[in-house]
Order: structure tokens, then sequence, then C-alpha cells
């Protein structure tokens, strides 16, 4: 989909040029994240893509066709772009900002209301509530993701992303990541995504291009870059551990196990039995349309009568099946607690984790991955 | 900026227009019924200060409608991509040249175009030259790089980003150096008086020839309650247009 050349870009007089003849090859739909220590060019690549940097020398195609045969602006109304710091208009309601695009490609009203209403619905914003708001009215997590909306706007094949979740607290940079990959999933798009963070890389990338002076070090998946750095500069950038990192490559569903879910309704002695010879420690408790309220631990069931309900503690906290085990790790740090309950949107319980289980994923990933090389 | 507006507040931004214009009448009904003497009466009358004040206003609009005609319009010139590195100077410039004295910047084009209303018009323009072009500058220079260059990178051609986004959030800005240059414009138009162009200034030359005080008053106070009429009515412009942009 989009394709580098032997592209070089030297800035003024200087001998060392900002990117040094670079070939990349991006697939259709698929992330590629630009990574590196600032000053490696990553972010004039990007930027060479849209042609808000004019590369020295050398070719870049989308979908074929080479960019310096476009018009940059006609070019640019069909590249998404969300920058750090996220560029909002001030001055416009989020309705207008979203409605950039659609109103400079001349859509009329109607279409453009109606597109703005399915995108702020896409980044669960509430239209009612948000369309007329300013941006100076939004947390950092809102306006990121009406800067991911606005990008979206006129449904572009190729959008460029300059860490754009760099400016927010981790927990709300990591509710958006999972929710940005959930959009991803639908829709497709083909993203080049610049980062400095290797964590935010190995999660959010189909590949990783890892750059450093211009140059491309290493370009592969997250697992070939975890697994086989390229040399001591990959290696450092990963850092010491990447088993821990392995987290941020398997989804909650792969490794959950089957949890002994029962209605609060139920009666103790009635399941005491079946619990016991499951060696259960944790039971899910769920209320009579089968949503999460609470749980039960075992040990607290034997010298108990009664309903399941007078003896559940309350559970606030799940992660969505889609979430990495990095998410669960810190969803079970930040409350405390041996376990997680996986469930979807709902609160239906499809799964429960423990941190053996968060371990022996991650060790069987890596035989897997060591057997296939 | 947050919303501070009390209903004290409000209240205050509508008696006070309200209180200058009725001080001004006041005090012209006070100098035409009461006269000091013969002198003033022979010199003050409704019609005059009518007429006086008529101009005195007219050379100031006409002299602040071209200087904005001129200044935007070169301050958006200065502030294109091109020319930006040359701004900062400009700026410099700019402001040493607000150091002239009004007089002397009356009393200098006197030399050239000779006297009346239309020489005191031409330095009355030559010097709010000086404050909107500066706030133009400021105000487009101020806006966000990150904001232009996502509107640059959404596809947006350097005439919308101008009319869309520099100039909007500009514009507080550059409404303050208009204000700024129609309240000093509106003191300088005194100056006018000097050389022949009517205005105001005309009851204080005249206040000070016979030494009559009832006149000399008569021509400081009025432009005073203008100017801060004026400056007051564009400080609630300004504030709407920011509030406007924050809320």
């Amino acid at each position: 989909m989009i394709r580098f050349e032997n592209v070089t870009k030297k800035y003024g007089s200087k001998d060392k040029p900002a990117v040094d003849n670079l070939d990349l090859h991006i697939e259709e739909g698929e992330i590629c994240i630009l990574v590196g220590p600032s000053g490696c060019g990553k972010t004039t690549t990007m930027k060479m893509i849209n042609r808000l940097i004019k590369q020295t020398s050398g070719k870049i195609f989308i979908g074929g066709k080479d960019i310096d045969a476009i018009d940059p602006i006609k070019l640019r109304l069909g590249i998404g772009y969300v920058i750090q710091g996220i560029g909002l208009f001030p001055h416009m309601t989020i309705e207008d900002n979203i409605a950039t695009v659609p109103l400079e490609k001349g859509w009329d009203k109607q279409r453009i209301s109606k597109r703005v209403d399915e995108l702020l619905e896409l980044v669960e914003l509430a239209p009612d509530e948000y369309r007329k708001k300013r941006p100076s009215n939004l947390s950092g997590g809102q306006k990121q993701r009406v800067g991911v909306a606005r990008a979206l706007a006129a449904d572009p094949p190729v959008m460029l992303m300059d860490e754009p979740f760099g400016a927010l607290d981790p927990i709300t940079r990591s509710r958006l990541q999972n929710e940005f990959l959930h959009i991803q999933e639908k829709l497709k798009k083909t993203i080049v995504f610049v980062t400095h963070d290797i964590d935010e890389a190995i999660k959010m990338g189909d590949k990783i291009a890892v750059m450093r002076d211009g140059n491309i070090v290493q370009f592969g998946t997250p697992y070939e870059i975890l697994s086989n750095p390229a040399d001591e500069f990959v290696s450092d950038l990963i850092g010491g551990n990447s088993t821990l990192k392995m987290m941020h490559l398997i989804t909650c569903e792969k490794a959950m196990r089957v949890p002994f879910v029962v209605s609060q309704e139920e009666e103790i002695e009635n399941i005491l039995q079946s619990a016991q010879d499951r060696r259960i420690k944790i039971l899910a408790v769920t209320d009579s349309s089968q949503r999460l309220v609470g749980f039960a631990e075992y040990k607290n069931l034997v010298n108990h009568h009664g309903k399941i309900g007078s003896i559940m503690k309350k559970v606030t906290n799940t992660v969505d099946v889609r979430m990495t085990l990095q998410d669960a790790l810190s969803e079970m740090f930040s409350f405390g607690s041996k376990f997680v309950f996986v469930a979807d949107h709902q609160r239906k319980v499809k799964g429960i984790l423990n941190i053996d289980d968060l371990l022996k994923a991650v060790s069987e990933d890596e035989k897997n991955t060591d057997a296939m090389a | 900026m947050k919303k501070t507006q009390t209903p004290w507040r409000s209240l205050v931004n509508i008696l006070l227009p309200v209180l200058l214009l009725a001080l001004a009448i006041g005090f012209s009904y006070f100098v035409v019924q009461f006269p000091q003497d013969k002198v003033v009466e022979r010199f003050v009358s409704y019609k005059k200060i009518m007429q006086l004040s008529r101009q005195h206003i007219y050379m100031v609009l006409v002299s602040s409608g071209l200087a904005i005609a001129t200044s935007v319009p070169l301050g958006i010139f200065i502030t294109r991509p091109k020319y930006k590195r040359i701004a900062p100077k400009v700026i410099d410039i700019v402001n040493i040249g607000q150091t002239i004295p009004s007089l002397a910047v009356v009393a200098l084009f006197v030399g050239f175009l000779g006297i009346g209303a239309r020489t005191a018009i031409f330095a009355l323009w030559i010097y709010s030259l000086l404050p909107i072009l500066n706030n133009t500058l400021a105000g487009i220079l101020e806006v966000d790089p990150s904001i232009i260059e996502s509107a640059k990178g959404m596809g947006m051609t350097p005439s919308r980003i101008l009319a869309r986004v520099e100039l909007p959030l500009a514009l507080p800005i550059i409404i303050a150096g208009i204000r700024t240059a129609i309240t000093i414009n509106i003191g300088s138009a005194i100056l006018a008086a000097f050389i022949g162009a009517g205005g105001l200034g005309d009851f204080i030359i005249a206040g000070n020839n016979v030494n009559r005080w009832q006149i000399l008053v008569l021509g400081a106070s009025l432009p005073a309650f203008m100017a801060i009429l004026a400056d007051h009515l564009f400080t609630l412009l300004e504030k709407r247009i920011s509030n406007y942009y924050t809320f």
C-alpha cells in the first residue's frame, strides 16, 4: 500500500541525512509502527508520506501511485492525520472540528452531520452531549478521541499518527489504545504510527520498524522483534524483560480459563460438591440476567448456609476479552487481587485469569515461537 | 479563561456608557445654559458642540478605518510562510515607530500636505497603523504551530487555513489593537485643531486664547468621554469573542 524506494531526506546543508536511503513496504490494512529515539528520523519519514516534508531523493508510492504526481492538497485530503498535542481547533466546536475534511471536500451539510454522529459514536462519545462542546471542555483522552474521529472523517484508506497517545496518563492511554485497536479491527486502515515507546509499538503494531540515525535497524512483527532482536541497539530498546513485554501480544481470550459461574440466588449446599470436585477456588456470581455482580471464595462456602448472594463479595473491575495480558496484570495490581474476571461489555463472564495463567500463557507462547524459528 | 461575569459586572458594563453619555450631555447643557459670561456664550452653542464632535468622530473613524484596511492585510502578508522570518523584526521597527509623539507626526505632515482635515486624517492614519499591525502580527504568530500543521496535514489550502484557523484565532488580539488605535486616535485628533482641521480641539485652543475654563474643559472632557466609551465597547467585544472561543 505504501512503499518507500531509496528515500533520503537531507535538511539544509547538513552532511548527515535525517532519513538515509530508506526502503520500506507497508501492507494494506496493517498498522506499521515507526519506533526509535528522538532524532532517528521516524517523524520525518511519516511526514514525507503526506508531503508535509519533501524527500531529497527517492520515491514514495501509495497504492502504486507516485505521490509526487498527486496534488498535495488532494493527497492530504485522502490521508487521515493525527498528531501529538492533538491539534484540535480551539475556536471550533467538536462537530466543526470533525467536519474539517468533509467540508474541504465539499460534502453537503446533511451528509456531514450524519457522518459526525457516526464518528462520535465510533469513538464512544455521545453525539448529543459532545457535538456542540469545544475542545477546552474535554479531557485529554476525550480530545484524543475527537482527534481520531476527525482523522477518520472522510474514511481515508491511509492514516498517519504521530505519537497520538503520547500526552495521556498511562491508564487513559492503555484504554484508548485498546479502543483504537478495536476500531481498526473493523476498519482495516493502513496506518503509519510513530512512537518512541517500545511497549506501545509492541502492543499496537502489526509490523514494527525500529529506526536509528535515519535507517531502519530492524523491520518485522512484534514477535520477531521481541524474540530475535537484530542487534544490541534493538535489544536495548526492548529493555530487559522481553517475557513481560510478550504479555502485550497475547489477548485475555487466549489465556483465560472457563470460570465456575453460579447465580446469586443459588443455595450454597447445592453447589458445594461440584465446586469441590473441580477444585474451584473462586466462583463467579451473576444476577438473574447473567451479569457478573461478584465472586465467592470456596473456603468461605464451607461454613455457610443459605444463598450464595449472602457471602458474595462485589466485583468492580473486569478486563475485556480483547485486552492484553498486560492489561489484566495491571488490573490485578491496581486492585490488589490475585485474579481478574474476563467479561464482555454487557458484563457477561467469559473467563478468569490469575497470575499463574499469565505466566503459563507467556512461556507457552515463547515455546511456540522458538519452535517456529 | 473561565467566565467570571457576575450580575454586578454586567450592570457596570451597561451603566458605564450611560453614565459617560449623561456626563457629556450634562456638561454641555451646563456650559450652554449657564455660561460664565458673554465671551463663553458667543463661543459655545449646541450647534457648535455637535459640529465639532462630528468633525472629531469623522476624522477618527476615517483614519482608523483606513488603518484597519491597511494594517490587517499587511500583517497577514508578513505572516505568510515566505516572509514569516522577518515578522519579529517588523514588530521591533513598529514598536520604535510608536514612541514618536503624535504631535510630531501631525506637524511633520503639514510640511508635505499643507493644513486641513486631509492632513489630519493622514497623520492619524499613519499613527494608528502601528498598534493594529503590531497586534495582527502578534495574534497570527501566536497561533500554536501544531494547530496549523494539523490543518495543513489534513489538506486545507493556505488560504483556507488563514480564513478558518489563523484569523479567527488571532481576532481577539487584532480587535485589541484596533481598540488601542481608536482610543489613541480620539485623543490625538485634538491636535487636528492646530492645523485648521477642526474637531473638539478647537474648544481647547479657543478656551486657552480667551482664558475661559468652561470652554477649555468642554474641549478636553468630550474627547475623554469618547475615548473611555470606545475603549469600554471594544473591551466588551474582545471579551465576547474570546469567551465564545473558550466555551
